[in-house]
């Protein structure tokens, strides 16, 4: 039998998956009392068409579906009342539509069928955005007609080449074009993943006995593909803080004089050069502690990541904002962001990321030290200065500017060059990151650019310093700098938690029944460095964590007698310490359940045992151990 | 059984990289050191628009070196491509494979060829050698 023509099929899947999700939205609107009039009429439509191009290309357990939420409606739409309590089983029975139509069901999809959507690297593209980059490609054609010309009639005429000259000038006003043309389309609207946030805010609420409501501003704003794809975990898991750690319980709420139904803001726009993106919750707030400490200290974001690492017990207690911050620092970090936390105690708290607005393109200042040209970001650059008197605090250089004293270091010494003698009174340039100020010394400033950073590719991903290369224009390359990595090589303090050098010394806690499972990971860890414990099943690694404040990371494994990987995910939030620690969960292929509970446990980190490979262990582990 | 491999001279010495692993030999342009990234990596240099990292073969196989490399020879290997930079390009030669055994772990095998010895090169463990240099 020939199955339906996997394109249709494609299309069929894009356009049922829009529906979903407006139906998904309708439902949360109507749940909660605030759908339009016409909300019913519009589930209906969604629901009907779906049936029908169901029926088309013969995907049947959809057309069913669809048929019953059809049904489901049919009183709502003729009394012209819809009953909230309606709305959960109409909700369940989109998830079970999202199944089939994810082609997570297998029943559905003949075995031939394309590789699942979500594996594809394709994007949409508005329109319009094509046409701008065709008229920009057209136009320099014609512009490469017309220099062809001039140099012609120069050359009979016997000119100095004035038209030619001038045609050139042009070119380049267009190339920009072209340019921007490109970069435009590398971008998303943020609502390209937010759809199904708002249902998940919901789900996640009623796992924790909360009510929660997300509003989301300003999802039209434009982001970078690239960052768009890296940020999304990141807001799902400053929403799941929000709820799991910032909402109180209803009745909390009611004694603070708080409606019980909890707010959180997704907010975004732009703002001066960057895009920010917030997450705003009317709950409970930071502790007081907490926020004193960042004004004495830096930034808020910063004292939260590094409490995660800590082990000092008086700020696990803490309604906290913590969990896994540090992860998101770096994460955002890692995409040349910036975290900034604001908090206060029974108001809320908000978190604000800052990113840019592309990463195809970055201004930069070009210094020089050693003979090598080096780029800086100028975001991330205060300002340049003369460096005379430098002041030695505890064996270390530091400077001051505008009346505060400044770390400083010889940007040969912080990449560990070879160093070479530095001119008489050499420029000393500061850059700001995360609120903390460094001193780069260099041999001269070569001036100011605007660059394509290109990755230096997977051979030199573990070489720390950089965000990548740009191609000057000479065709030689200029190494780009890392502002985070520089601030913080320059201002780590002993035993500062940013440090990964640290991390290495982290003892990993392996959780599995099996032998072989167990003494794979163990190997693989301990090659690469790290210390590690093993144990048997989760009141074994329950006990270990208990009592060895060094284990820094879990590996788990879900299935095991005594204690379940999930169950003792559970316990160890329950833990005072616990709050912080990463727990990374191996789950089986298809184990979609196991995974759903464990992010609502608040797991950090996914392994599929099936595809689980030395690299992805590793560089899991790394990612969370390095802040 | 022989099969076709790129010669390179590194260090006084001849070695051979498998053709299916080269995707071209290039001048060795000008190479940008980076800081931090070990002993086994000369630095990156700019190919058409983007960025190789270029691996120093003779301080990966033990080899004194001797000068600046004069060429690189370009190789892939999965998603990671590299340039070896080795001192100068004798040719493209069949060389006769699981000849002799050779001594080091970046070698599949030595052949003799007019009584001269060349190893041919595993650039897969070469490239891991370079790019292992960190823990991650």
């Amino acid at each position: 039998m020939s199955g339906p023509d996997p394109e249709i099929l494609e299309v069929f899947y894009e356009e049922a998956g829009e529906r979903l999700e407006r139906m998904e939205e309708t439902l949360l609107a109507l749940e909660s009392g605030h759908a339009s009039a016409d909300a019913v009429d519009s589930l209906f439509r969604d629901a009907h068409s779906i049936k029908g191009s169901a029926g088309m290309v013969g995907v049947e357990e959809a057309q069913a579906i669809a048929h019953t939420i059809e049904d489901a409606l049919e009183e709502p739409r003729e009394k012209g009342v819809f009953p909230p309590e309606l709305a959960d089983p109409l909700l369940r029975a989109t998830d079970a539509l999202r199944r089939v139509v994810a082609g997570d069901d297998g029943a559905v999809e003949a075995p031939e069928a394309p590789a699942k959507p979500a594996e594809r690297r394709t994007m949409r593209m508005s329109a319009e955005k094509v046409d701008r980059l065709l008229d920009a490609v057209g136009e320099t054609v014609l512009h490469s007609r017309r220099l062809g010309h001039a140099l012609e009639q120069d050359r009979s005429d016997g000119a100095d080449g004035e038209r030619v000259e001038e045609e050139l000038g042009h070119g380049e006003r267009l190339l920009d074009e072209l340019q921007e043309s490109v970069i435009q389309m590398r971008t998303l609207p943020l609502s390209s993943i937010s759809g199904p946030l708002p249902r998940a805010v919901r789900d996640l609420a009623i796992a924790h006995d909360k009510e929660a409501e997300l509003d989301i501003s300003g999802a039209d704003t434009q982001l970078d593909r690239v960052i768009l794809d890296g940020i999304s975990e990141t807001i799902n898991h400053l929403l799941r803080n929000a709820v799991a750690h910032g909402i109180e319980r209803p009745e909390e709420r009611a004694r603070a004089g708080k409606p019980a139904t909890g707010r959180i803001d997704l907010r975004a726009g732009q703002r001066g050069g960057l895009v920010a993106i917030e997450v705003v919750d009317d709950g409970r707030g930071v502790a007081p502690e907490l926020v004193q400490q960042a004004g004495a200290d830096g930034s808020l974001a910063d004292v939260l990541a590094e409490a995660g690492f800590s082990t000092a017990e008086e700020v696990t207690d803490v309604s906290g904002r913590g969990v896994g911050l540090d992860a998101v620092k770096a994460h955002v970090e890692s995409l040349r962001g910036q975290l900034e936390v604001h908090s206060e105690r029974g108001r809320g708290t908000t978190v604000t990321m800052l990113l840019p607005l592309t990463l195809a393109l970055l201004r930069v200042l070009l210094i020089e030290r050693g003979g090598q040209t080096f780029g800086l970001g100028l975001a991330s650059i205060q300002e340049v200065v003369t460096v005379t008197d430098t002041m030695s605090l505890g064996g270390r250089q530091a400077i001051e500017v505008r009346g505060r004293s400044v770390p400083l270091a010889d940007l040969s010494q912080v990449l560990e060059a070879d160093s070479q003698k530095l001119p008489e009174a050499p420029h000393g340039v500061i850059v700001a990151f995360s609120g903390r100020r460094v001193g780069i010394v260099c041999d001269r400033l070569v001036g100011e650019q605007e660059v394509v950073v290109k990755s230096l590719g997977p051979l030199l991903a573990n070489v720390p310093g950089y965000v990548g290369a740009a191609i000057m224009g000479d065709g030689t390359l200029a190494l780009i700098l890392d502002p985070a990595f520089l601030v913080r090589k320059l201002t780590r303090r002993a035993g500062a938690a940013l440090v990964p050098e640290a991390k290495r010394s982290a003892k990993v806690l392996v959780v599995d029944d099996q032998f072989t499972v167990r003494e794979l990971q163990r190997s693989i860890l301990e090659a690469a460095g790290y210390s590690v414990e093993t144990a048997r099943n989760g009141r074994e690694a329950l006990n270990k964590v208990k009592a060895d404040p060094e284990v820094g990371l879990v590996v788990t494994d879900v299935d095991m007698p005594e204690m379940t990987g999930l169950e003792l995910l559970a316990e160890i939030r329950e833990e005072p310490r616990g709050f912080s620690l990463p727990v990374v969960v191996v789950t089986g292929r298809g184990g979609e359940e196991d995974r759903q509970r464990g992010v609502e446990a608040g797991a950090d980190a996914y392994i599929v045992k099936e595809e689980f490979d030395q690299r992805a262990l590793l560089e899991t582990v790394g990612r969370l151990l390095t802040g | 059984m022989t099969a076709l491999h790129v010669v390179a001279r590194v260090g006084g010495e001849q070695y051979g990289v498998p053709v299916e692993d080269v995707l071209e030999v290039a001048d060795a342009g000008e190479i940008v050191p980076v800081p931090g990234s070990g002993p086994a990596l000369l630095g990156v240099r700019n190919l058409r628009g983007q960025v190789l990292p270029v691996v120093d073969l003779a301080a990966v196989l033990g080899l004194p070196r001797t000068a600046t490399p004069g060429r690189v020879v370009v190789v892939a290997d999965g998603g990671r491509a590299a340039g070896l930079g080795v001192d100068s390009v004798k040719g493209v030669e069949p060389l006769p494979e699981g000849g002799e055994e050779a001594d080091s772990p970046h070698l599949t095998a030595a052949a003799v060829v007019d009584s001269a010895l060349i190893g041919l090169v595993n650039v897969t463990s070469v490239l891991d050698a370079a790019g292992g240099a960190h823990a991650p």
